[in-house]
């Protein structure tokens, strides 16, 4: 149904801007035709009311022909047939009521017809123009909706980003180490608020290049050190000429976060998470591991690693992948996708 | 009063134990990094209450909580888990949210203090409650003296209820916990597991053929032998599931 049926206010203003509308065309059919008031209103009126509903139909016909859709002769040859057949039709109803009201108004069929021409001519031009408008209110829709969706994409990036779980122990660590070690306790804080600052700069960017990731990844590394103490290690090789290729913003944190807590977290001992980077001419390809105990209880996954696959397919479509391999006690992943620089 | 800490995090065992020895008459018996050390420490030390963080290597707080005596205070602390917090709000156990206050540990201690002596009830309905819509479990820990036994789902072929314990089949040997049959059949994956009859839950995979018995009931015999009994509701959905 048309948007202006949601709110009968909208429907009323858009009723009483018609009121303006029908007298102007009034006065124009009235000065050509030469019709007193009465004779006028008993044209202008129906006109004007039949006007006012067919004025909306472009809300279904511009949805059904959308401005990009096909070349604009063949839009505009659609459009213009419409406006046509719409003038046809109101010049008709015009022509019924002049002659229903000439027995009470006499000779008013016969001086309509000097005014049909100029009545044509308005109708048409009022249709186009409802169909312009129509345009307009529907690409302000759509761009509307897709900001949306962006926006959502967005916050639900920065939502997996920052995981509840790890905001929560991290500031248990803190709790803990405010009694043992006050600058430690303070260190931590400071880390676990740069890497949240830069999280939040960073998610507001489509891309970024490869050290900027690299960087927050650290950041989260570093904070997750303070709770795991010893049993989280790392290794990382990072080939120099992979850190100006740009990659979609925090495409690699989810990674190492699921290390960590499908990982490290669960085994007694802890272990390594290598992280390597390699740039092969126009590829790039990135590689991390952790060491996992199969034996461990299950823990909720997947979301996030799915979270990226979605994302380099919306990017890049077949030119990145994402593999997983599982090793008895190892788990890989390896994402290769087009390195390029800006 | 005694205590038992489990929390693979060196810090948040620290807090744990910087709050409790301020407290009166609390006596930290040991303090445990995974979830096999915390069964042992309560089975052999036998303390008044366990704090018991959820996620830790080798058994998570719940498979501990399954394993432990149900006459021990369980008192959960854990960062954040909307289903856990669900679960432990509905079976009224107390619960530690990270990072928490002194002050809040000693309402803690003051609850137990409360119920000292009191018999929890059906430990493993906790764990159900707290499990994601639509994620079973894909193991079940026994316990076995102090020692501890994990049957992957997929290898247990059927579970018979024995009074209040079930007894489980798997690779050849029989276990007993204490559990009821109606809360190991939530616990299991529907598509794999069913409930055949009132006192038996089969693994759908091992069943070889299902033969007619008496007018009204059926015997599922499995892959190694096994005879089942089959009743008419557990014949119906058994139908029900390889038509699908």
């Amino acid at each position: 149904m048309h948007p202006i049926f949601q709110n009968w206010r909208v429907f009323l203003m858009y009723l009483a801007a018609w009121v303006p509308l029908g007298a102007i065309l009034g006065l124009l059919i009235s000065a050509t035709g030469d019709l007193n008031a009465a004779e006028t209103a008993a044209v202008a009126a129906p006109v004007t009311v039949i006007l006012a509903f067919i004025c909306l139909s472009p809300w279904y016909t511009c949805r059904g022909l959308p401005l990009r859709s096909m070349n604009a002769k063949n839009l505009l040859g659609q459009h213009l047939l419409a406006a046509i057949v719409v003038a046809g039709g109101v010049l008709l109803v015009a022509r019924l009521a002049a002659n229903a009201f000439s027995g009470l108004l006499p000779g008013l069929d016969q001086r309509f017809r000097h005014a049909s021409p100029v009545l044509t001519a308005m109708v048409t031009m009022v249709y186009l123009l409802s169909i312009a408008l129509h345009y307009v209110v529907i690409e302000a829709q759509t761009s509307r909706r897709s900001e949306l969706l962006a926006r959502e994409a967005q916050l639900k990036a920065l939502k997996a980003q920052v995981n509840p779980h790890f905001l929560f122990n991290s500031l248990n660590s803190i709790s803990a180490l405010t009694a043992i070690d006050a600058s430690r306790a303070r260190a931590m804080c400071i880390r676990l608020a740069d890497f949240l600052r830069v999280s939040l700069r960073l998610g507001e960017r489509g891309s970024i290049p490869f050290n900027e990731e690299m960087e927050l990844t650290r950041m989260y590394l570093e904070v997750e050190q303070v709770r795991f103490g010893g049993r989280l290690r790392l290794d990382e090789d990072v080939d120099p000429a992979c850190s100006t290729c740009q990659i979609p913003a925090l495409l690699i944190q989810p990674l190492v976060e699921n290390a960590v807590k499908h990982g490290i977290a669960l085994i007694d001992e802890g272990g390594e998470i290598r992280m390597q980077a390699r740039r092969e001419k126009d590829l790039m390809r990135f590689t991390i591991e952790n060491p996992f105990d199969p034996d461990a209880p299950a823990s909720r996954s997947g979301i996030g690693l799915e979270n990226v696959r979605q994302r380099l397919e919306a990017r890049y479509g077949n030119a990145a992948r994402m593999e997983i391999q599982v090793e008895p006690r190892m788990y890989r992943v390896t994402l290769t996708l087009p390195a390029r620089e800006s | 009063m005694t205590a038992v800490i489990a929390d693979d995090e060196e810090l948040a065992r620290r807090v744990l134990r910087e709050y409790l020895e301020r407290e009166e008459g609390i006596e930290i018996l040991a303090e445990c990094s995974n979830g096999f050390e915390a069964v042992k420490a309560v089975a052999e030390l036998k303390p008044d209450v366990v704090f018991l963080d959820v996620q830790m290597p080798k058994l998570d707080g719940f498979e501990v909580l399954e394993l432990v005596e149900p006459n021990v205070a369980v008192v959960f602390v854990t960062a954040f888990d909307q289903y856990a917090m669900r679960a432990f709000d509905a079976a009224a156990v107390d619960y530690l949210l990270k990072p928490f206050t002194a002050q809040r540990l000693t309402e803690a201690l003051a609850r137990v203090r409360r119920r000292v002596g009191e018999v929890r009830t059906t430990p493993v309905d906790l764990r159900n409650a707290a499990r994601t819509p639509g994620e079973y479990q894909t193991r079940i820990v026994v316990k076995d003296g102090v020692k501890v036994h994990v049957i992957p789902a997929g290898r247990l072929d059927y579970a018979e209820a024995q009074d209040d314990y079930i007894a489980l089949r798997s690779e050849g040997k029989l276990w007993l916990k204490q559990q009821t049959i109606a809360s190991l059949e939530a616990a299991l994956d529907p598509a794999r597991f069913l409930r055949v009859h009132r006192s038996y839950v089969v693994n759908i995979d091992r069943i070889a053929r299902i033969e007619p018995n008496t007018k009204d009931t059926w015997i599922a015999v499995l892959q190694d032998g096994a005879q089942i009994p089959v009743s008419r509701s557990g014949y119906t959905a058994f139908r029900k599931l390889v038509n699908r």
